[in-house]
C-alpha cells in the first residue's frame, strides 16, 4: 500500500486523470511508531455518508475532497471512459444546497472568487472532487459539493463540446506518447477480460459515443452519500466539521447501491511478451510488470511488498538501480515500484532504460537475475531496517502539508481500507520482517507460483533508425 | 508532464497574493531577516508545527546562460553530480546517507541562476546540514557519477524527442532568443554533454558558487539563534566569486511562425510575445491582467472561448516568463490538427479584444479576490514557504512585498488594467512555433532540431 509514496515519474503509475491538468499532491507532526499519522476524526452520518476530518491550523486554509466510491471500472461494457466523462461534466450545472443553483461552468468560478482552487480525477477505483481554498469558505463550499451530489443538472448541449475536450485530453496524454500507448497495450493485456484493462480515459472510439444519457445513467446508479466519503483537512475542528456536514449534507437521500462485481481473469497459460516498435520512440524502455494483491486483498503480502519495494526500487541508493546503472553499466535509468492502494489486484513493476548498445534482452536478464537473488537469499536485516526508518520518517513529512492528508487517506478509502490502515501504517510497517518479505516474492514474483504471469515488454525505436 | 509546469505557473501567480488578516497592520508572512556573525544574511519563517526544516539557496547568475555554446548542459551536469559524493563520501555513501536520514538534498540548474534545496526532519539537522555543506564546498565530480549522469542526461533527450513539448520548446528558444545565450538547451545537447570534462565541472563550481551571488531562505523548526550559527557553520568555506552577467534581449522573430513537422495527432502551440520587468511599475497590473486572459484555467477568457465553448483543447494557459535579461508572455497549447488555424485566429483574437476593451468590474472584482484570498494556500508546507522567499530574494523584492503588494492590488482599477493591456498585448509579435502536421501556409519549415543532438 505505501500511502505516503510520492507519485512516480512514469506513467504506468499514472492511473487517474484530472478534470485540468494540475495537482500538486505535497504532503504534517512526529510518529514513534505505536502513535497515529494524522489523528483523524471520523463519524459517519444516516444517510451513510463518511467524514473524515484533519484538522491542521499551520495556515487558515482547508481542503475538502468528496470521494465516491466508483470509477472507471465499474463502467458498462462499451462505454468506457464515461466515469471520467462524468467528473468533467459534473462541472457543467449543479444546485447549491440553501442558495441559488449553478449553471454551467459557475463552479470553479465561484471557488476562485473564494479565493480557492478545485479539481477532481478519477482512477480505476474511485472518482473525487476536491477544493482548497481560506477557511471561512469551508461552509459555502461544503453546499457547493454536497448540491451536486444528487443535483447535477447537466443541459443536452453541454455534452458535445466537452466530449471534445476529453478526446484532445486522450489524444494529448496517450495518443501524443508512444510510453503511454505503450502501457495501455501491456494493461489490456495483463488485465485479460478484467476491468483494469480499459484505460481510465476510455478507447477513442468509444469516447466519441459516449451520450448525455450514458453520463446520467452512471450519475443516478453511482452517486449516493452511501457510496461516498467526505474529508475536511486544514484550519478547521472536527465538531465544527461534523454539525455542518449533519446539516449540509445530511438531507442526501441514501440510494440502493447495485452490488459490484468485476469480470475475473481466465487462466492465463501464455506468458505475453510485447515488443512496440514505433517511430516516435528515441530512447527504448524495457518493463516487467506483475499482478500482485493489494493491500485490501492481502494486507501482510502488501505490507512486505510495500518495505520490498522501497529496497530495490527506492532511489538511486536501492538495489535495482545499484545494480543496473551503477554496477553493471547496463542502464541509463533502473527501478523497481508497488502500490497496493488499489481495490482489485496491483500493478508491481520492474523497468530499466538500456544504454546505447545493450541489447533489450540483456536488460531483461539482468532484471530477472535480480529477481532470482531476491527469491533466494531475500533482503539482508541491514536492508529491512534502513527501508522501515526511512518510510517511518515518510509519514512524517506527509503531515506537512494540506491537502496531503486528505489525498493518502482518500486513497486508501477508496481501495477499502480502513482509517487505522492509514494512521497505524508504520506500526504495520515496523512489524514486517525478513520471512514476509521472502514468503511475498516467493508467492507473488516467482513466475513458476504466480498466478498470473508477468508481462515483458519492449519499447523499441522503428528499425534502420 | 504538463501538470509541472502549470504548478510552477500557478506558483508565481499565487507568489503576489497576500493573505486576508484578520489585523490590516498584520504581516501575511513573518519573515525575519537573520544575520550571522560573518555577516551573511537569510530570511527565516520559524513554524515550530512540524518537526520539518527547509532551506533554500540561489547563485544568482550562475545559471545555464552562463554556458559556454559547445558546452550546453554545463550548470545542469553540474546540479546533477554536486549530490553525488563530497569529502571523504563516494557516490554511494553520500546517497546512502541521505537516503538513510531521510534528507531530501538536490542541485538545480536554472537558465539564470543556479540553486540548492534542503529538506530535513529535525531529528537530522545537525547531519543533514554537514551534508549540504560538503556538497557545496568539496563536491567530488568522481568520474564514476559523472559518467553516469552524463548518459542519464543523454537519455533523457532520447526521450524528449518523443516529445511535442519538448520539441517546441528548443525552436522556441532558438527563435525568440536568436543570438542569445538563452537560445541554448539549458539540459544540453547529445553532442555538448560529451565535451563537458570533470575539469570544466570543478572550474563551474569554482567560479559560480559564492557567497557574494547567493541568497538562503529557511522555513520550519529552527530558531533564528540557531540559525546564525548553521549559516557559518555551512557557508564559511565559500569564497567570493566575480561574474559577469548576460546582456538584455528582446524577443526576437515577432511576426514569425515555425513549423516542425512531427507525426502525432495533435499540434502544440508556443507563442511568446514580449513583456515588461518584475521591476515595472505595471507589473501587478500584469499580474491582474494576465488572470483574466489566461493563467487562471477555468474563468480565463483564453479557456472559456477555446475550451470551454468550442472543445478545442485540453489546456490553453498564458504565463509570463521574467528571466533576469529576458522578458516575454507566452501562450501554451494543444488542439487536433484540423483546428490549427481556428486556435491561432482564437488566441489573437482574445489578445486583441482585451487590448482595445475595457474588462468588466467583476472581472476585475473576480481576479482581485482570487489573488488577495489565495495567498494561504501557497504557504502549506514548510518548502513552500521558503521556495516563495528565495524566489522573492532572487526578484530583488523587499522583505514586506507580500505586503505591498495586496495594497497594490486591492487599489486596482479598471484603467490600469485597461492601459496595461494596451501596452503590452500585440499579436503581431507574437513569435510561434507549431509542432505537429498542420496545414499551414505562411509558416518557416524547421528541418532540424536545433540544440538537441
Amino acid at each position: 500500500m505505501y500511502p505516503f509514496r510520492k507519485t512516480t515519474r512514469l506513467l504506468l503509475a499514472a492511473t487517474f486523470l484530472t478534470a485540468m491538468p494540475q495537482l500538486a499532491v505535497a504532503a504534517s507532526p512526529a510518529t514513534q511508531t505505536s502513535s497515529k499519522v494524522f489523528n483523524a476524526h471520523s463519524f459517519v452520518l444516516d444517510n451513510g455518508l463518511k467524514v473524515i476530518v484533519v484538522p491542521n491550523d499551520r495556515v487558515p486554509a482547508v481542503t475538502q475532497m468528496v470521494w465516491y466510491k466508483v470509477g472507471a471500472a465499474y463502467e458498462p461494457k462499451g462505454k468506457s471512459g464515461i466515469a471520467h466523462f462524468l467528473e468533467h461534466l459534473m462541472f457543467k450545472g449543479s444546485k447549491v444546497i440553501g442558495e441559488d443553483d449553478l449553471p454551467a461552468g459557475e463552479f470553479s468560478k465561484k471557488i476562485k472568487r473564494l479565493g480557492g482552487r478545485d479539481n477532481a480525477f478519477t482512477s480505476q477505483d474511485y472518482t473525487a472532487y476536491f477544493q482548497s481554498a481560506p477557511s471561512d469558505a469551508l461552509e459555502t463550499i461544503m453546499r457547493m459539493e454536497a448540491g451536486r451530489m444528487n443535483g447535477m443538472l447537466l443541459p443536452k448541449d453541454e455534452v458535445t463540446s466537452e466530449r471534445k475536450v476529453i478526446v484532445e485530453e486522450r489524444k494529448q496524454r496517450t495518443d501524443n506518447n508512444p510510453e503511454a500507448r505503450f502501457f495501455e497495450q501491456i494493461r489490456a493485456n495483463l488485465y485479460l477480460n478484467h476491468p483494469y484493462g480499459t484505460p481510465v480515459i476510455g478507447w477513442k472510439h468509444e469516447m466519441e459515443e459516449l451520450s448525455h444519457k450514458d453520463a446520467v445513467d452512471f450519475y443516478k446508479k453511482w452517486y449516493a452519500p452511501n457510496n461516498a466519503f467526505l474529508i475536511v483537512s486544514g484550519d478547521v475542528t472536527p465538531a465544527d466539521v461534523f454539525s455542518k456536514a449533519i446539516k449540509i449534507y445530511g438531507a442526501i437521500p441514501k440510494a440502493d447501491l447495485p452490488k459490484l462485481a468485476y469480470t475475473q481473469s481466465p487462466p492465463m497459460d501464455a506468458s505475453p511478451r510485447l515488443i512496440m516498435r514505433d517511430e516516435q520512440v528515441k530512447e527504448p524502455g524495457v518493463y516487467k510488470v506483475y499482478r500482485t494483491p493489494s493491500a485490501v486483498q492481502d494486507k501482510d503480502a502488501a505490507l512486505a511488498l510495500d518495505v520490498l519495494s522501497e529496497i530495490m526500487g527506492g532511489g538511486s541508493s536501492a538495489r535495482i538501480y545499484q545494480s543496473l546503472v551503477v554496477e553493471q553499466k547496463l542502464a541509463s535509468n533502473a527501478g523497481f515500484s508497488y502500490s497496493g492502494t488499489v481495490r482489485s489486484d496491483a500493478d508491481l513493476y520492474l523497468y530499466a532504460t538500456p544504454l546505447p548498445g545493450v541489447a533489450p534482452e540483456r536488460i531483461e536478464e539482468a532484471l530477472n537475475a535480480e529477481i532470482q537473488k531476491l527469491l533466494k537469499s531475500g533482503v539482508s536485516e541491514a536492508e529491512l531496517q534502513d527501508a522501515k526508518t526511512r518510510m517511518q520518517d515518510s509519514a512524517i513529512y506527509a503531515r506537512d502539508s494540506l491537502a496531503g492528508p486528505a489525498m493518502i487517506i482518500g486513497r486508501a478509502l477508496a481501495s477499502g481500507l480502513s482509517l487505522d490502515d492509514v494512521e497505524y501504517w508504520p506500526r504495520d510497517i515496523s512489524k514486517v520482517s525478513r520471512e514476509d518479505i521472502l514468503k511475498a516474492a516467493q508467492d507473488h514474483l516467482d513466475e513458476d507460483k504466480a498466478a498470473t504471469p508477468p508481462i515483458v515488454g519492449f519499447l523499441l525505436p522503428k528499425e534502420g533508425n | 508532464m504538463r501538470a509541472s509546469s502549470l504548478i510552477i505557473l500557478f506558483f508565481f501567480a499565487l507568489s503576489f497574493a497576500p493573505l486576508k488578516s484578520v489585523n490590516a497592520k498584520e504581516s501575511v508572512l513573518d519573515i525575519q531577516e537573520v544575520k550571522s556573525e560573518s555577516g551573511l544574511t537569510a530570511w527565516l519563517v520559524e513554524d515550530h508545527s512540524v518537526p520539518v526544516i527547509a532551506l533554500n539557496i540561489g547563485f544568482k547568475n550562475a545559471g545555464s546562460a552562463y554556458d559556454p555554446a559547445n558546452k550546453q548542459g554545463l550548470a545542469r551536469l553540474v546540479s546533477n553530480t554536486m549530490d553525488e559524493g563530497a569529502g571523504s563520501l563516494n557516490a554511494k555513501s553520500f546517497q546512502k546517507e541521505l537516503r538513510d536520514l531521510s534528507i531530501n538534498l538536490g542541485f538545480s540548474a536554472g537558465r539564470d541562476n543556479f540553486s540548492a534545496s534542503l529538506k530535513t526532519l529535525t531529528k537530522n539537522k545537525k547531519r543533514a546540514f554537514e551534508l549540504l555543506e560538503l556538497a557545496l564546498t568539496q563536491p567530488r565530480f568522481d568520474k564514476d557519477a559523472v559518467e553516469r549522469m552524463r548518459q542519464a542526461n543523454q537519455s533523457r533527450i532520447r526521450s524528449s524527442l518523443s516529445d511535442p513539448s519538448w520539441i517546441a520548446a528548443r525552436i522556441m528558444n532558438d527563435k525568440a532568443y536568436e543570438g542569445h545565450p538563452y537560445s541554448m538547451n539549458n539540459g544540453g545537447t547529445l553532442s555538448s554533454l560529451d565535451n563537458i570534462s570533470i575539469k570544466d565541472l570543478k572550474a563551474f563550481h569554482e567560479q559560480r558558487i559564492g557567497r557574494n551571488n547567493m541568497a538562503v531562505a529557511v522555513a520550519g523548526d529552527i530558531a533564528a539563534d540557531e540559525l546564525k550559527t548553521v549559516l557559518d557553520e555551512i557557508f564559511s568555506d565559500i569564497k567570493t566569486v566575480d561574474l559577469k552577467p548576460v546582456e538584455n534581449i528582446d524577443i526576437q522573430n515577432g511576426g514569425q511562425t515555425f513549423l516542425y513537422k512531427h507525426d502525432v495527432p495533435q499540434v502544440f502551440i508556443e507563442i511568446m510575445q514580449p513583456s515588461i520587468k518584475i521591476d515595472d511599475p505595471a507589473y501587478q497590473a500584469a499580474q491582474v491582467m494576465n488572470f483574466i486572459l489566461g493563467s487562471s484555467g477555468f474563468g480565463s477568457r483564453l479557456t472559456e472561448e477555446i475550451r470551454e465553448k468550442r472543445g478545442l483543447t485540453y489546456g490553453v494557459y498564458s504565463y509570463f516568463n521574467n528571466m533576469n535579461y529576458a522578458q516575454s508572455l507566452a501562450v501554451s497549447t494543444s488542439t487536433s490538427v484540423e483546428n490549427t488555424g481556428k486556435m491561432l485566429s482564437l488566441i489573437k483574437a482574445e489578445f486583441n479584444k482585451l487590448a482595445q476593451t475595457p474588462i468588466s468590474e467583476q472581472e476585475l472584482q473576480d481576479a482581485k479576490s482570487y489573488l488577495l484570498g489565495s495567498l494561504p494556500l501557497s504557504l502549506t508546507s514548510t518548502d513552500k514557504i521558503s521556495g516563495l522567499m528565495l524566489q522573492m530574494q532572487l526578484n530583488g523584492r523587499s522583505i514586506d512585498y507580500l505586503d505591498t503588494r495586496q495594497e497594490t492590488i486591492k487599489a486596482m482599477r479598471i484603467e490600469d488594467i485597461q492601459k496595461i493591456a494596451k501596452r503590452l498585448l500585440n499579436p503581431e509579435k507574437f513569435t510561434t512555433v507549431l509542432v505537429g502536421q498542420p496545414e499551414l501556409k505562411d509558416a518557416n519549415i524547421i528541418k532540424t532540431l536545433p540544440n538537441a543532438e
